[in-house]
This record gives C-alpha cells, structure tokens and sequence, in this order.
C-alpha cells in the first residue's frame, strides 16, 4: 500500500516537473486578451499579422508575403512539422452607403444575423474607427408579429447600419467608403479568472497560444526537425492563405490549431463533439474537412499523457487550414481547444484549455519524431 | 462710458450664459452616463433610486411612496405639480437555475413588442445579484451544428423557452454560490456607443437620459424654488399595468397620484422616432402628446417656455400612456413630454444630445417662476 502511495506521488511529481513550468510561462491567455480585440476581418488581417510579427522574438526570422500570411522556420531535416493558425474573424465588408447616409454590407459574414440586430458595429475605415447600429428590421415593434414574418428575413443583405448621418455625403466624410471591413463591437464577457467569452476568439486563441509557444521555444527543443510556425489568412472565406502557403511550404505534418466546435451548451445535442470546456486541449480528430489517421492520434495522446497535458479526442464539424496540404503529402493533426458557441458574438474559452494547447504545441515540437 | 459698460455686461452675460449652456450640457452627459452604468428593470429599481437618491442635492427630503419610487420636492406656489418619470426599463429576471447552473428566464411585465425576447440570442448579459453584479452569456447554437430545423426552433423561433443563461458554473450550487438568485434582474451590459451627429446608443438609454434630465433639473431648481410647488418623481414600477378593465394605467403612476394628488402633472417618457411618416424625427425637439388635440393651459405654458427659449417642439396625438393614465380624469390635467428615441426598447436606442439638453431646458424654463403661468 505505501509503496503503491509512493509510486504515485512520484508519478504525480513528474507530471508536476514537466507541467507546472510550461504553465507558469506561458502568456496565452493575456495574448488572448489583446488580440482578439485587433480586428482583421477576411482579406484584411493586416493589423493582426502585425501585431503578431511586431511581438515575435527578435531572433526569429519572420516572412510575410503579399496576403499578409506571416511564419518562419527554424531547424532542418525531417520531419517537417508546420503549425499554423488564421488571422482573420468573421464580419462583413462596405457594400455601398444608402442615400440616406445609412451602409449596406456584401452578402456573407458567417455569424447569424439576428445577433447583431439592432447592436453596434465598428466599421474600419481610412479616417479610423466609425461606430455604428445594426438597424432593426422593420416592424421589429409591433406588439403582434406581421402575418407576412416567414417572407422577411433578417440576414446580411438586407440589414443597413446606422451611422448617426442623414445623407450618403456625410456618411462618406466620416471616411466610409465600399470595401471597409466591418465587426461588431467586441466586449469581453469574464465568467471569472480565466473564464471569458466574447467575439473572435476562433481563431485569436490559435493564434495566441501560437505566439505563446513561439515565445518559448528553445532552440534544444527542435533537434534534427523543421519546424515552422505561419498565421495565415482567410480561412474563414475558404482557406485562401492556407492554399498560398501550400504552394511553398512542403510540410510531412501540418497542425491547424483552430476552434473545436463543442456542444457544451444547454441547446445542443451531446450525440456528438460534447468535449467540455475546461477539460483540457483537443486533438479534433475528424471534422468536414480530414480524417486524422488513428496512428497519429495515438502519438499525439502518448505525448500528452507523458508529459502530462490534459487532452480531449473528439469529432465536429467545420473545416481546418491543415486540410489544404494533404494533397501535398502531408498528415493533417487538427489541434484545438473546446469552444462553445463557435462563430457568435460569444465564444467561450477556458485558460486552461489555451495553456494545455500552448503545452502541446511545445511537447509536440520537442518529441514527435 | 455707459454704453460701453452696458456693451461689456451685454458680453460677460452673454459669454457666462455660453459657459453656462456648455457646462449645463456636460454636466447632463455625465449624469446620463453615470445613471446609464445602474441597471434597472420593473420590480429591481433599487440600485437606480439609490443613485439618483446620491445625485440629487444635498438639502431635499426625499420621499418614498412605499413601491421604489424617489421623489423630492421644490417649493412654490400652490400646487402641486407632479414630473413623473419612469425609474423601471423593460428587462427580464432570473426565474430559475437548472442543475447544470444555467439559468432560465422570464420577464415581470409584458414585452414592449414581439421581438424584445429575440433580441437575447447570443448576447452578454449581466445578472444583479445581492453580491454584486454576475457576467453570463445567452446561450446561442453553434453554427456550424445548426440544421434547418434547428435554425427554425432555435434561431427563427427563439424565445424564453430555450434561452439560458450561462455564467461560466456547473451547477446550481455553483451559481448561488455567485450569489445568483430567483428574481434577480438580468439587462444588457452597460455598453455606450457614440455616434456621428452628437447621438448615442445604448441599452435602456432613453429612460436613464430622462432621469439624468430630471436630476439636472432637480439640481438647478432646488436653490431657488419653482413657481409652483412642484413633486418631481422617479416612479417604480410603471412598466406594470394596473388590473382592471379598459384602459389600464401604471401601477407606479396611480400610487403616485394617491401619494402626492397634484393639480396637474407632466409624465416625462419616451417615443419611438425616426420611423418615418407619422412619427416624430430624432434631433426635432421635445415631442408634446396629448389625447385630444387642444391647446389646454398646460400646453401652453409649455408652447411658451419653449418660444421664450428657442426650443423647437414636435407634436403628436396620442391616448394617453400608462404613465400619464393616472392624471387624465378631471378635475386634473395631463400632459406628455417625451424624448424622441430612434430604436427604442432594443439594446441600442439611440438618443440625440440636442434633444435631450431641449428636454431638460423645457422643464427648467416651464418649472422657474413665472415659467409655468
């Protein structure tokens, strides 16, 4: 019995050793924080890409290419492991401004509708940020519904964004102007300490947790690999930036760290993707877009368990920028975080589970071979 | 000499009226935005009489009338006249804790309109709990899991029935550990948006604007009195209808009117603008509303106070409000005076500067001697 005892306090003091000082490290979750408030809407991540090279460390040699896709290499030989997270969050984009003064957006945007009715909106123009309200549908006050309600529709196309301005003159003297990307007004919602929800956080977090552990990777640590790390763009309109660096970047294993779609929600269906939030880092084994093989999984959850990374396995939906290099050769090993209510104005994400991510990039980076 | 003396005191009384305009218009933002920070909902109007109990000047008695309602008042002549304003927004309130530390929802009053419980899906809220305030989510699908059917029921058909709360607990014990309980108010976080045109956007902001107005009113009156002794109230609970039959009045304003049993009262409150024809237009003016389209001496005297200070006035027809119900039978008289507000009654009306400052300086200049005759 003690020797029993004994055995697993020394297991648990292992696990301690190698856990503890990654997470007193890492600086994810402040990242997090930062930039998720940057916008970089699809097609224009630019303030994103910067601020994630502006922090890179300085002896990193960072490339960006003409999309705004950032990453760098370091190591030689093989396997060459790419990890690689997107820049840019949902919104819309400047369509035209009504005579009225009031903006329509381009059909698209990727989040519902209803959920900005009647909120406000940021639109990034030349002359800075332009406030503005989502206007609420028509007849949105009647004390009984319109007979006519199936018929009228809420969604991208026929919403107009109050700006404040009674004529298209003003409108554009404020700086707006067709093609300003738009996002709605972003407000952190903290649960407790580490606990948060609020816009862009797929796939801000990716990206932090990223940045985190390009902040803390030790040369030692890659031995006899190639690693490169890239942030890159439009994911969210098709895995534009992905396919861009697809035709350079040759990698035997792509990791997409990027939102887990979980149903840890009181309107979801558990039948599937209910990885709890909290529970630790996520290897998204199947999703729309790849079928990890079992054989990697297994790899993964060994690394994991031997350096004592909390991991959850599980399948969703939605795609990843990971599966754009498999038809170059290269196995596909999503990575992620459980987030509940992916693509709203609020996603949820635990410290914890960013850490954990944080945690396995590094582990992965050390000792997959 | 003279001339000039009288030039130099035309300019120092013009200039310290300026100062004066400037200062009177900053000092309404900043009570607006120190009452738009208080959440209040019918039935949870503590925390806002207690601010404004806080804002208003030092020497008044403030009186209570047992519901919530705050009112003062400023000696005059015989009256009294009632300013009754609301201190209760539309909200809704917890009405339960599941065991896995959701909670569910239910409003106190009636919605102002079919789509106010639609306006919830996905959003933050913030839940006034006896230990302070609790941040939470409402719960939304997740995208990408969302079939047709799902989007019909949960997204197209969303209604209390399927909106939770989600204050990052696992449990009931949990979240009354947080110190969530039954009843608490659950609003919109207090999140200002600043428009083009001076306007802003806010959740609740037309009601916390016309308190903020009253208040500054109140501020500048309380020194030297009014010409008519006048009750100027915060009433609680007048998103509450009174039962009965027929018309049915505010709960908050029928105790207000056995309480104080004014001559005459000017319900202070809110209309929907910028809706097109038929409606008034935000940056208009003040809006008057009566039931019947007479020029009685209540209108009046505010169609005077408001030629005496360059104050343009829009006018509506209309019943009578529940607000204003109370004081409508005879002997008495009523009339409405109401901000104009684009959007109202979602998370984001939006009301303009210059109509409120128009609003305040209405009252100030009805309520100062000889200003209401």
């Amino acid at each position: 019995m003690n020797a029993k005892l004994g055995r697993t306090a020394a297991s648990f003091l292992t696990l301690a050793l190698f856990a503890a000082p990654a997470a007193a490290q890492s600086k994810a979750w402040d990242i997090l924080r930062e930039i998720v408030l940057v916008p970089g809407v699809s097609g224009h991540e630019g303030p994103v890409s910067y601020f994630i090279q502006g922090r890179l460390p300085a002896g990193l040699k960072a490339e960006r290419d003409g999309m705004n896709n950032v990453w760098f290499t370091v190591g030689s030989g093989k396997p060459h492991l790419l990890f690689v997270a997107h820049t840019d969050e949902l919104g819309w984009i400047v369509g035209g401004i009504t005579p009225s003064g009031r903006v329509r957006v381009k059909p698209g945007g990727g989040i519902l509708p209803q959920t900005v009715e009647a909120r406000p909106v940021h639109i990034h123009s030349a002359k800075g940020i332009v406030a503005g309200i989502v206007s609420p549908r028509p007849g949105y006050d009647e004390r009984q519904p319109p007979e006519d309600v199936s018929d009228t529709p809420f969604t991208a196309e026929s919403f107009e964004i109050y700006l404040g301005v009674g004529t298209e003159a003003e409108a554009r003297a404020l700086g707006v102007a067709e093609g300003d990307p738009v996002t709605a007004k972003k407000t952190l919602t903290d649960f407790g300490p580490g606990l948060m929800a609020t816009r862009a956080v797929d796939d801000r977090a990716g990206c932090a947790a990223l940045l985190d552990a390009a902040l803390r990777l030790k040369p030692e640590l890659v031995k006899g690999k190639t690693i490169t790390f890239a942030w890159d763009v439009q994911e969210e309109t098709g895995l534009f930036g992905a396919a861009e660096l697809a035709k350079t970047l040759k990698p035997d294993y792509v990791f997409a760290i990027d939102t887990f779609v979980s149903t840890d929600s009181p309107l979801e269906s558990r039948r599937l993707a209910y990885l709890p939030v909290g529970k630790g880092a996520v290897l998204r084994a199947i999703d729309s877009s790849n079928i990890t093989p079992k054989t990697e999984i297994l790899k993964v959850a060994a690394i994991a368990k031997r350096r004592g990374i909390p991991i959850q396995i599980g399948n969703s939906r939605g795609g990843n920028d990971g599966s754009v290099f498999l038809a170059g050769g290269a196995v596909d090993i999503p990575l992620s975080w459980p987030g509940s209510y992916a693509h709203s104005l609020i996603e949820k994400i635990d410290r914890r589970d960013l850490e954990a991510l944080t945690d396995l990039i590094l582990a992965l980076v050390s000792d997959w071979k | 000499m003279a001339q000039r003396i009288a030039k130099i005191a035309g300019i120092v009384a013009l200039t310290t009226f300026l100062v004066s305009a400037v200062a009177g218009a900053a000092d309404l933002k900043g009570l607006t935005k120190e009452l738009f920070a208080v959440p209040s909902t019918t039935g949870n109007e503590d925390a806002l009489a207690a601010k404004i109990r806080g804002l208003l000047p030092k020497g008044l008695a403030v009186e209570t009338d047992g519901l919530g309602t705050v009112a003062v008042r400023i000696s005059g002549a015989a009256g009294p006249t009632l300013l009754i304003a609301a201190l209760d927004g539309y909200g809704h309130m917890v009405s339960g804790i599941t065991p896995e530390g959701y909670l569910t929802l239910d409003r106190p009053v009636a919605a102002p309109h079919v789509r106010f419980d639609a306006f919830l899906l996905g959003q933050p809220v913030i839940v006034s709990t006896a230990k302070g305030p609790v941040a939470g989510v409402i719960s939304q699908p997740a995208l990408h899991l969302l079939t047709p059917e799902r989007r019909r029921t949960l997204v197209d058909g969303f209604s209390l029935e399927n909106a939770f709360v989600d204050i990052g607990v696992r449990s009931e014990k949990e979240a009354r550990a947080k110190g969530v309980e039954i009843l608490d108010a659950v609003t919109y976080p207090a999140v200002l948006t600043e428009l083009a045109g001076d306007q802003w956007a806010g959740p609740d902001l037309g009601l916390k604007a016309v308190a903020a107005a009253l208040v500054s009113v109140v501020g500048d009156l309380a020194g030297r009195g009014a010409g008519e002794e006048t009750v100027v109230a915060w009433a609680a609970q007048t998103k509450f209808a009174a039962r009965g039959r027929g018309a049915r009045p505010a709960v908050g304003a029928v105790r207000a009117r056995s309480k104080w049993q004014p001559r005459r009262a000017v319900a202070v409150g809110l209309i929907a603008a910028g809706k097109g024809d038929g409606f008034p237009f935000p940056g208009g003016g003040p809006v008057l509303i009566q039931s019947k389209d007479t020029a009685t001496p209540l209108r009046q005297a505010f169609e005077k106070a408001a030629a005496a200070a360059g104050i343009p006035l829009q006018y509506m027809t209309a019943a009578d409000s529940s607000l204003a119900l109370p004081f409508a039978a005879p002997p008495g008289e009523v009339i409405t005076l109401a901000l104009p507000v684009r959007f109202l009654n979602t998370p984001s009306e939006v009301v303009e500067a210059k109509d409120l400052q128009a609003l305040r300086d209405l009252l100030g200049r009805f309520l100062e001697p000889g200003g209401a005759k």
